[in-house]
């Protein structure tokens, strides 16, 4: 509306000078906003991390609330870094995340470029692919188990076919050599067609009058392909990284269900190794010491990640 | 450098068609302007001489070389497409060296800097050379795009609408500077616009296309004093040609329905009477809108006219071209 004497629309509201209703401020009706999200973000986030921290330089046991607390310092986390059990359970971590993201990246990066190239029933193709995915860990972790198995195991026939070696005469969860494998090869299966999804979004980004130009301009398919089509979907490749490595430092439900951390621990991930210690061993203080040494190594990790990835997203 | 010859050109986009048994002689060191709205069929011919597109049929020859199934790169031609198509991730200077950098031409890097700085500083770009290519504005993009193509020696420069988002000026400096590039290094170019004004301006050549045909080939004059139809003569003119029934007049040939008048064409003080309806001083000369029996026309006249709104002023067809029914030209 019109001011009757200046003929001027009136002024914006300028912040927290301006009265909304019922003689609140913006600034206060925007705290009133957000306060709910961040009242559960303290509740369920920062206080147990905070409490974790505090227990973490304790002897507590869950277990035995009644039995005194003693004040530990920092002796949990030394006791933690020199102890070898974890750092097999550390080991087995690096080799699955590596192994998996090498796996997912090159095979879903490759599924995503063949999915786009233009032919017939390529989105039937996509949905079959994607299947995996939608399955729960845990069923997939058990179906896996009577694909493994020696005896009538498909993959283990599958293999048998193709090496022509006796279908029986290996166990992927059993062998110590091969059981790092197996939860490598069960995960693959089922993530490669996310990371292919995020690769695919990627590539259908570079829009075709790009190659078009480069066809003009003379640059041969192999050109294309490492000057245009991989520095243009590399953000998308990161961020796929990104999201499977943080998933699978953490991975659980799969591998219990699959080895249950065996033989003996060959395949006990951290996660599996942290479970443990609060859980069975019920060592309290002790498990969040582990907690919080792998939440600083995940999230460090992952905070100069995204500092590459965004160095990469602004060129 | 090459001449350029296409013969039969079809091509039809599921029902639509583009284009339609098109046969056009490019001749080496050209400037060919192909003229028409949207949807005629210019971009279609830049996309066949180039090699992006197939033809349903006919053929195109550059040099005499039948170039059926190359592709762009083999029939090495540069082009300039309407949308830019820079390489968002490369910054101006690496969207230049692009081409350059072909392990096809080996080019030395210092022979790469030469040659991307010489047309930058002829495009206006050198300053924005560090620039990612993402932040330049239309214009500038344009001109990138443009600087891509004529970095290269190709043997057929294509550029689809290369100045449609430059600034007036910017415009009339590059039309200069293309012109000049282009009967310098005696480089055969096809360009498509609907500028008539960089048609007349830079053109040795104008096809003139309606709905996928090419109805009239010629050297601008030609085409702006001998039209086929009515249809090409109305591509070229500023003011635009007037049309009227041919009935309104005296002394028409007998299958004349319309007549088509160019301001050189309207005899001023002698005749039938007009009213001035509009007077538009445009500083070299003055547009006059008028009212003739009910029919708006608009001509030039003398830039310091006394002449204003509700006048009358006698005018009278001189040499005008007359149209049949169909819109072809009565000669």
């Amino acid at each position: 509306m019109l001011d009757k004497k200046t003929g001027q629309a009136p002024a914006p509201s300028q912040g927290s000078n301006t009265r909304g209703m019922k003689g609140l401020s913006d600034r206060m009706v925007g705290w009133i906003f957000i306060a709910p999200t961040i009242f559960l973000l303290l509740a369920i986030n920062i206080f147990p991390l905070i409490w974790t921290i505090r227990l973490s330089l304790t002897n507590y046991r869950a277990n035995r609330t009644n039995a005194e607390v003693k004040w530990l310092g920092l002796r949990n986390y030394e006791r933690i870094l020199t102890d070898p059990d974890i750092w097999n359970a550390m080991q087995a971590t690096a080799h699955f995340v590596f192994w998996t993201l090498t796996l997912q990246v090159l095979i879903g990066f490759t599924l995503a470029y063949l999915i786009n190239k233009k032919f017939k029933g390529n989105d039937l193709w996509t949905t079959i692919i994607v299947l995996p995915m939608m399955l729960s860990p845990a069923v997939v972790g058990n179906f896996w188990t009577f694909l493994y198995q020696p005896q009538i195991g498909l993959f283990n026939y599958f293999i048998g076919f193709l090496t022509g070696a006796d279908p029986s005469s290996f166990s992927m969860i059993g062998d110590v050599a091969l059981a790092p494998w197996s939860i490598v090869i069960v995960d693959t299966w089922m993530w490669t067609p996310f990371v292919m999804l995020i690769c695919l979004a990627g590539l259908r980004s570079i829009p075709d009058s790009i190659y078009e130009a480069a066809e003009c301009d003379r640059a041969s398919k192999w050109r294309q392909f490492w000057t245009i089509t991989i520095p243009m979907a590399l953000p998308f490749l990161m961020l796929a990284v990104l999201f499977r490595g943080i998933e699978n430092f953490k991975m659980f439900d799969l591998v219990v269900q699959l080895t249950g951390g065996g033989p003996g621990s060959i395949t006990e991930l951290t996660s599996i190794n942290l479970k443990r210690e609060a859980f069975e061993k019920w060592r309290t203080g002790y498990a969040s010491a582990y907690a919080v040494i792998l939440f600083v190594t995940v999230f460090g990790l992952a905070s100069i990640y995204v500092k590459a990835l965004n160095k990469v997203k602004e060129r | 450098m090459a001449e350029v010859r296409l013969s039969g050109l079809s091509k039809s986009f599921g029902s639509t068609v583009a284009l339609e048994k098109v046969d056009l002689e490019v001749p080496d060191g050209s400037f060919v302007v192909l003229l028409g709205p949207t949807g005629a069929g210019k971009t279609t011919i830049l996309r066949m001489v180039s090699g992006l597109d197939t033809p349903d049929e006919g053929t195109v020859t550059i040099g005499g070389q039948l170039m059926t199934g190359l592709t762009p790169a083999q029939r090495n031609v540069a082009m300039v497409f309407q949308q830019y198509s820079l390489y968002p991730h490369m910054n101006v200077r690496e969207n230049l060296e692009f081409p350059l950098k072909s392990p096809l031409l080996r080019t030395p890097q210092s022979e790469i800097d030469r040659k991307v700085n010489e047309v930058a500083e002829i495009l206006q770009i050198s300053h924005k050379l560090d620039n990612k290519s993402t932040a330049l504005s239309g214009g500038e993009m344009q001109r990138v795009s443009i600087g891509r193509a004529l970095v290269r020696n190709p043997s057929v420069y294509l550029m689809d609408e290369p100045l449609s988002s430059l600034d007036a000026k910017l415009r009339a400096d590059l039309r200069v500077e293309l012109k000049s590039i282009q009967a310098n290094s005696g480089a055969t170019l096809i360009y498509v616009t609907h500028d008539q004004v960089e048609a007349m301006t830079m053109a040795t050549h104008v096809g003139v296309l309606d709905n996928g045909k090419l109805v009239q080939f010629g050297t601008p004059r030609q085409i702006y004093e001998d039209p086929v139809s009515l249809y090409a003569a109305s591509r070229l003119g500023q003011p635009r040609i007037n049309v009227l029934p041919a009935d309104l007049f005296a002394n028409v040939p007998p299958k004349a329905t319309s007549i088509g008048l160019r301001p050189e064409h309207i005899l001023q003080g002698e005749g039938e009477e007009s009213t001035v309806t509009r007077v538009e001083h445009l500083g070299d000369q003055t547009r006059l809108h008028l009212i003739f029996k009910n029919h708006d026309l608009i001509t030039v006249t003398d830039a310091h006219t006394e002449l204003q709104q509700g006048d009358t002023i006698k005018i009278k067809p001189d040499n005008p071209l007359y149209f049949d029914a169909s819109g072809a030209r009565l000669v």
